[in-house]
């Protein structure tokens, strides 16, 4: 745990860029500072590892002052991460990776056969380990920086603004990553950013900061987005913060219809190839074959904010279930997507199930309760067939 | 010298040892000082780097020293090192280097993007450390582009050293003109652009060979 004991920060030329801060950083979780630029965060973060001293205050690393410690054996056991990786240009990806290691003495062998290792947990190429910083895109570069911050396996991990520097579909992989990462590695995070999504995506607790250090408030990501402290803190969050919100909870909770109950809503109809893979709707009103394109979601992985988006994007207003081979598993309307945002005051993990009567209406409403795979469902499979 | 033809082949061909001594003679009066000249470098640029204070007074003190003629210089040694001795061109020579290489190596040592080196503070390396196990490798190949500028110079400047009696194969200058008989000229500045050149390819080649990881940023040569 790491612990800020009244924290300031005043510059020899008189600014403040930290006061009076108590802030707790818990265990094995991720916690971010999030604010505006010169909110003081970066300078907080750097307070753990001593690049920058309070000059007031103390900050706690397990209950011992850091301020008691070496700097530099401080730092060997401490994971780095900032926004333009850092990396050592003159050095192979598998040198950079085992720079700590090397520092603290480990023989050569050991320290590449541990750089190896975390090349692979980070996601690269194993030849990545023979090149050099410049061959590597922004991204990889960027888990090459994490990989080194893992390298000595420091339970505590201070993480710089790490992905901004990188194009938002790379940043988007690197944070999944991370979070992958940290179901495994439960390591002590404090994460600094501006972006307030990425603030909530990753964090298990989020500490919005105003200027001077000052905690405007410090909540779980779902707390913060549907109950921000006040009109400042839900200005900083944006105007969509309760779409956003969505993104927080497992689509886990939409009731399916399954995909054997038939495939006709309205005048569409969904076409599945011999797979049950869905090609397209077809527009039964009309009379023509044409097909306009589907839009799926996971239940399993996805998010209910991905649920409602398929949903919102299907002409027929109806998203699409499909399992990780890309097979339909059931149908979800919009009404049956907004059914389940019903239960928010459940929490953000919340899977209770909405009341089947009103989720849709299906005929078979009895036999649809609880199958959200659909597999189970064979009464009207020939039916489903026929729509082909 | 209205007859006189540019290159008489059979002075060259009668000489060819004697301009052999000279080429080896110049070489080391040239190069040798642009060695000192690095090693003296190195350890100022890094005192420079970790206590920026030093930079402005000891660069103006070089730059000063790089402004006097050389020539000059040399005559004044002279009742120190003696005339026709090498000491006496190797000495001015190892200044002119050391005006060249200090700026360069500072400049190699700070143009290690910050990143780098606020990477390396978070991951434990001290100020010194720090400074030599991941700045100065990194600033070799600007040390690179300066050994080219300074070891190039320095082949040009040490034919004046002929002057006061040491100066390989500036020498050829000095006795082709008192006899006005271009041929040595011809040969002097002919072996001084190929040792020049063989030089510099030299250089070109040690940075592919010491910093393969920069011949993309740097362009590749020349």
């Amino acid at each position: 745990m790491i612990r800020f004991e009244g924290v300031g920060k005043r510059h020899p030329d008189g600014t403040v860029a930290v006061e009076g801060l108590d802030l707790e950083v818990p265990t094995g979780r991720i916690t971010v500072l999030v604010g505006p630029s010169g909110c003081g965060k970066t300078t907080l973060l750097r307070m753990v590892n001593r690049m920058v001293e309070p000059t007031s205050g103390r900050v706690l690393l397990d209950d011992t002052d850091v301020a008691e410690l070496e700097p530099a054996k401080l730092r060997r056991g401490i994971g780095y991460v900032i926004q333009q990786a850092g990396l050592f240009p003159h050095r192979k990806v598998i040198d950079n990776i085992a720079t700590v290691p090397y520092l603290l003495g480990w023989d050569r062998k050991k320290a590449r056969a541990r750089a190896a290792e975390l090349l692979e947990l980070v996601g690269l190429a194993p030849e990545t380990a023979k090149r050099y910083p410049f061959q590597l895109s922004g991204g990889q570069q960027q888990r090459v920086g994490v990989a080194r911050a893992l390298a000595a396996d420091p339970p505590v991990l201070l993480m710089d603004e790490p992905f901004s520097a990188v194009d938002p579909v790379v940043r988007a992989g690197l944070q999944e990553e991370l979070l992958r990462l940290q179901s495994e590695l439960h390591k002590t995070v404090l994460f600094v950013t501006h972006d307030i999504e990425e603030a909530v995506r990753l964090g298990d607790q989020v500490v919005v900061l105003r200027e001077h250090g000052r905690i405007a408030q410090l909540a779980d990501p779902h707390t913060l987005l549907t109950s921000p402290a006040d009109d400042g803190v839900a200005a900083f969050l944006g105007r969509d913060r309760g779409l956003r919100g969505l993104g927080l909870r497992p689509a886990k909770a939409v009731e399916l219809r399954p995909v054997d109950d038939g495939l006709r809503y309205g005048g569409w109809e969904l076409a599945l190839d011999d797979e049950r893979r869905p090609i397209g709707w077809i527009d039964r009103s009309a009379g023509t074959a044409e097909l306009q394109p589907s839009a799926g979601y996971r239940p399993d992985s996805d998010t209910l904010r991905a649920a409602l988006d398929a949903a919102v994007l299907s002409p027929a207003g109806v998203a699409v279930a499909l399992d990780a081979d890309g097979r339909a598993i059931g149908t979800a309307s919009r009404e049956a997507v907004l059914a389940a945002l019903t239960p928010a005051g459940g929490g953000p993990v919340s899977v209770r199930k909405p009341d089947p009567a009103d989720a849709m209406g299906t005929p078979a409403g009895a036999d649809t309760v609880g199958t959200a795979d659909g597999a189970d469902v064979v009464g009207t499979a020939d039916g489903a067939d026929g729509g082909r | 010298m209205d007859d006189e033809p540019i290159v008489r082949w059979y002075w060259i061909g009668d000489h060819l040892g004697y301009l052999g001594n000279l080429l080896a003679d110049h070489a080391v009066i040239a190069l040798v000082p642009v060695l000192i000249g690095l090693l003296l470098a190195v350890p100022l640029g890094l005192a420079c780097a970790r206590f920026p204070r030093l930079y402005q007074p000891l660069s103006a003190v070089f730059n000063i020293v790089y402004a006097l003629p050389s020539l000059a210089v040399f005559v004044v040694l002279i009742p120190y090192t003696g005339l026709a001795t090498q000491a006496t061109v190797m000495f001015p020579l190892t200044f002119y280097a050391l005006a060249v290489l200090l700026p360069t190596t500072v400049d190699g040592l700070r143009a290690v993007p910050d990143s780098v080196r606020q990477a390396a503070t978070a991951m434990g390396y001290g100020p010194w450390h720090r400074l030599t196990a991941v700045e100065l490798p990194a600033a070799v190949p600007y040390l690179i582009a300066g050994l080219r500028v300074a070891a190039v110079s320095s082949i040009s400047l040490a034919s004046v050293g002929a002057l006061v009696g040491r100066g390989g194969l500036g020498y050829l200058f000095v006795d082709g003109f008192q006899r006005t008989f271009p041929t040595p000229i011809v040969a002097g500045i002919t072996l001084i652009a190929v040792l020049a050149l063989a030089v510099d390819l030299l250089l070109v080649a040690a940075r592919r060979l010491l910093a393969p990881w920069a011949v993309r940023e740097q362009g590749a040569g020349s």
